[in-house]
């Protein structure tokens, strides 16, 4: 089946996962558009596995619809996994084969051609992730990343059209992690939409286009990740000004200045809570301007990702 | 890219996963010690014992050939049985553990492609060393003048049965979660299918012995020996039982084929289930019941034609000779015939445990059943599904066992040999109750509390009564009655007190004898009493899940 122009890559519709008393996934309804980058991010026990491996048909949900790319992946297995490239949480590889066997296995196993075809697809692929000098090596005596980067290579064999990656960057270092932004970027860029989950919002923020947050089998927010922060209630800010002349009480006009929640002095230093919009904020600077007091520096600090996720899992947990 | 059809299930040829195997488990370094270790094997016990039997001057060249074949035949069986399904369980298991296994269910093939190339993928270096011992045998049965039906049938049997053991170590390796647990329970079923299920054959159920290879080695045995050792064991394989379906006459290699191919298939069927979904019951419960009235119905065509000749009972493949050697004809002792009606009762029971253990939903399954009925407006939950309650199921082949039991039990007593003994259409009724009685306290059991609760209750409601029952038995005679009653709190017990309470060929001591009528009733009604509060209990959970929904 072709999807329409306007389908979505990735239509998820009232999904519910079970586990006897316990809901993994509730009523999740999510739409992703092909090309996208798209994060899934939630604490541990969020659904986020449970939702990947529905949507990799690996597991029976309790009910729900999944179209990808325009196959119903609870009606037609078997078609579903030709579309989908399904990277699963810490990747492993068989302790038998060889870099260069294990790909050409899946490739073959992919239906990609004959042997000479499914060779060539496989030295592209291992090119792709920068394996190509460990192809005769064994899989299981590659390092984390060099594993990671291998599955990825393998889940990118029969080009998929909807790559579905449970966290691609556990274990990897920062260089590894670049590498891997890079291959997804390019992958996008080829029309592969990806869905990646992780537990670390900041891993997903520099990779993804759009996110959503999870928690307790529930969907709290989706969008970019300034959307979530914002849909998540998370607006506030501290800014920090340092006068040029130490001062040693706060102004009455800042204290009551249109967006200032909190005022103080510290080590010379006017802490503001700032929970204004960025009007707002531009405001002050030009007020503070205005009245003429001098200072070196105006810094703003946002709370960071992990702090938002974690006030998400306190607040689910409270819940 | 083009991605056309990967293979269909019979073109092994093309497999993927069959292909991965070839390649990871053929390396050259480990094939050449692999053929080394079997060639060198068979090679030993070819020269070898042609060596000694060339000494032996009542050999003609002929005899001299074929005397390493028997030894050489055990050699590729214990490759090809022992050591290839030990590697089709442990290499499956391997996957799960690896956890790659994920990976082959995300490949676009049927499941029934994906079991045959595990099938012969995994064991795909017993089936080379086996062919590298085929040259020995090939000259052994050349040389040998062994006729071609002969090899043709052994080979014929030796490969069905290798696939029923394979396919028995891939479940179990599909099942069993631990590497190790899996490797055991694979080696345990094939030794048991070899020593302890064959011996039911001597109690009766000629049927198990057709699962193994031996019916038919036994059979081709006369052209495997020295032509005067296999004339000598002709003449005493046709005093023993040959291969009956009814009134059809088989040859012990048809009826091999005939007995396993029901095992292949529902195994095949298993494996393919659980590729399709991996959280899926082993067998739908229509295929149970099928499978288990197909069973009864070998074990009853197998057993009731050698009724008449009296080649089923014990005694008479075993003590023939000393009866001849005293001069009397021989006669079935009413122990063995008791002990063969108990055996049948017993395993029918256990295999009914098992098929129920196998469709009965657990609690987790009914309740995302009652989910998913509940989003879509359904009152009820599909009949036929795994979330679906088992309960008719199991009565219906509880019904199923208890008249095979009873047909056996029938055809036993009014045979030839009890003149006198009856065993009324009453006795169907009482047996059909009993299985009905266990089988439903299993299920119930199991769909009301759960494995855990089934667990416990069979170490200390089924084995620890009859431990303690036999501990009784053996300090005196006198507690014997004791006994009865203690052991009669297993529900194994239960079909084994009513056909002794029943039958009137029972001949036990007068103490037992009174005993066994009240410990038979008093149990038989506290389990129907029992399953009746579990009927109630198991209303009561299946109401509270739908309402939980």
């Amino acid at each position: 089946m072709t999807p329409s122009p306007i389908a979505p890559a990735i239509d998820i519709r009232d999904l519910r996962v079970d586990y006897e008393h316990f809901t993994a996934v509730h009523d999740l309804t999510l739409k992703v558009p092909a090309g996208e980058v798209f994060g899934l991010v939630g604490p541990n026990g969020a659904g986020k596995t449970s939702t990947f491996k529905v949507l990799a048909s690996l597991m029976q949900p309790t009910y729900g619809e999944v179209i990808l790319s325009g196959v119903d992946v609870l009606e037609d297995k078997e078609e579903a996994r030709r579309v989908i490239g399904y990277m699963p949480d810490l990747a492993p590889v068989p302790r038998d084969l060889k870099c260069g066997e294990f790909l050409r296995f899946y490739a073959r196993a992919q239906g990609l051609g004959n042997a000479k075809q499914c060779a060539e697809r496989a030295d592209e692929c291992l090119a792709e992730v920068a394996l190509t000098d460990h192809k005769n090596h064994w899989c299981h005596k590659l390092s984390r990343g060099q594993t990671q980067r291998l599955v990825l290579a393998k889940t990118m064999l029969h080009s998929p059209k909807v790559l579905i990656l449970d966290e691609p960057a556990s274990g990897l270092d920062p260089l590894a992690r670049r590498e891997l932004r890079g291959t997804l970027r390019k992958l996008a860029s080829q029309g592969a939409t990806i869905f990646i989950s992780s537990h670390i919002l900041t891993e997903l923020a520099e990779m993804c286009t759009s996110i959503c947050v999870m928690s307790r089998g529930k969907l709290l927010a989706s969008g970019t990740v300034d959307q979530v922060r914002q849909q998540l209630g998370d607006d506030s800010r501290s800014i920090t000004v340092v006068p040029l002349q130490e001062i040693t009480s706060v102004p009455d006009w800042i204290r009551l200045f249109d967006g200032v929640a909190d005022a103080r002095i510290d080590a010379g230093s006017i802490l503001l809570d700032f929970v204004g919009d960025e009007e707002a904020q531009a405001n002050l600077l030009e007020e503070m301007i205005r009245r003429g007091l001098r200072m070196r520096s105006f810094t703003e600090k946002r709370s960071s990702y992990e702090e938002i996720l974690i006030g998400v899992a306190e607040r689910s947990r409270l819940s | 890219m083009n991605q056309s059809v990967v293979c269909r299930a019979w073109e092994i040829w093309k497999n993927p996963i069959f292909l991965r195997y070839c390649r990871s488990r053929l390396r050259p370094t480990a094939i050449s010690v692999a053929i080394l270790i079997s060639v060198m094997m068979s090679g030993f016990l070819f020269q070898m014992i042609r060596t000694v039997s060339a000494n032996n001057e009542n050999f003609t060249i002929e005899d001299i050939e074929r005397t390493p074949l028997t030894a050489l035949l055990v050699f590729q069986g214990f490759i090809l049985f022992m050591l290839g399904t030990a590697q089709a369980s442990g290499g499956m298991t391997a996957e799960r553990d690896e956890g790659v296994i994920d990976y082959q269910r995300l490949l676009p093939m049927t499941p029934a492609a994906k079991v045959i190339g595990f099938l012969f993928g995994l064991p795909i270096r017993e089936y080379v060393m086996f062919a590298s011992t085929l040259p020995f045998t090939i000259w052994c049965f050349w040389k040998g003048n062994v006729p071609a039906h002969t090899w043709i049938s052994l080979y014929g049997v030796a490969f069905s049965t290798t696939i029923l053991y394979h396919l028995t170590g891939l479940l179990t390796g599909t099942i069993v979660k631990n590497r190790r647990w899996a490797f055991l329970a694979s080696i345990g079923l094939i030794f048991a299918l070899y020593t302890i299920i064959p011996q039911a054959a001597k109690f009766g159920l000629v049927f198990f012995k057709y699962l193994t290879v031996t019916p038919t080695a036994e059979e081709s045995m006369r052209f495997l020996l020295p032509s005067t050792m296999g004339d000598a064991w002709e003449t005493g394989r046709r005093l023993l039982s040959q291969a009956k379906f009814f009134n059809l006459n088989f040859s012990e290699a048809v009826f091999t084929y005939f007995s396993q191919s029901c095992l292949i298939i529902t195994f095949f069927v298993m494996l393919c289930r659980r590729w399709k979904d991996a959280d899926a019951h082993l067998l739908g419960k229509i295929w149970a019941v099928g499978f288990y009235s197909w069973v009864q119905l070998l074990l009853l065509g197998n057993a009731l034609p050698l009724i008449d000749s009296g080649k089923l009972f014990p005694t008479q493949q075993l003590s023939r000779f000393s009866y001849m050697m005293r001069g009397r004809a021989w006669q079935p002792e009413s122990w063995e015939t008791i002990a063969m009606i108990l055996v049948y009762g017993l395993l029918s029971l256990l295999f009914l445990w098992v098929l129920s253990g196998i469709i009965t939903p657990n609690f987790g399954t009914q309740i995302n059943g009652w989910r998913r009925a509940n989003k879509f407006g359904r009152k009820r939950l599909p009949r036929l599904a795994d979330e679906s309650n088992s309960t008719g199921f199991v009565l219906l082949m509880a019904i199923i066992g208890g008249a095979g039991w009873f047909a056996f039990t029938h055809m036993l007593v009014e045979s030839r040999w009890f003149p006198g003994h009856f065993a009324p259409p009453s006795l169907a009724g009482y047996f059909i109750l009993a299985m009905v009685t266990c089988a439903l306290l299993h299920q119930m059991l199991l769909e009301a509390k759960g494995g855990r609760a089934v667990f416990l209750g069979i170490i200390f409601l089924l084995v620890l009564p009859l431990m303690v029952a036999s501990i009784v038995i053996g300090t005196s005679d006198r507690l014997a009655p004791i006994a009865v009653w203690i052991g009669g709190i297993s529900p194994l017990s239960l079909p084994a007190l009513c056909a002794i309470n029943h039958l009137s060929i029972s001949d036990f001591p007068m103490n037992l004898s009174r005993a066994i009528p009240g410990a038979y009733v008093f149990w038989q009604a506290i389990y129907l009493i029992t399953v009746i509060s579990l009927t109630k209990t198991l209303w009561r959970t299946r109401t509270s899940t739908k309402e939980l929904v």
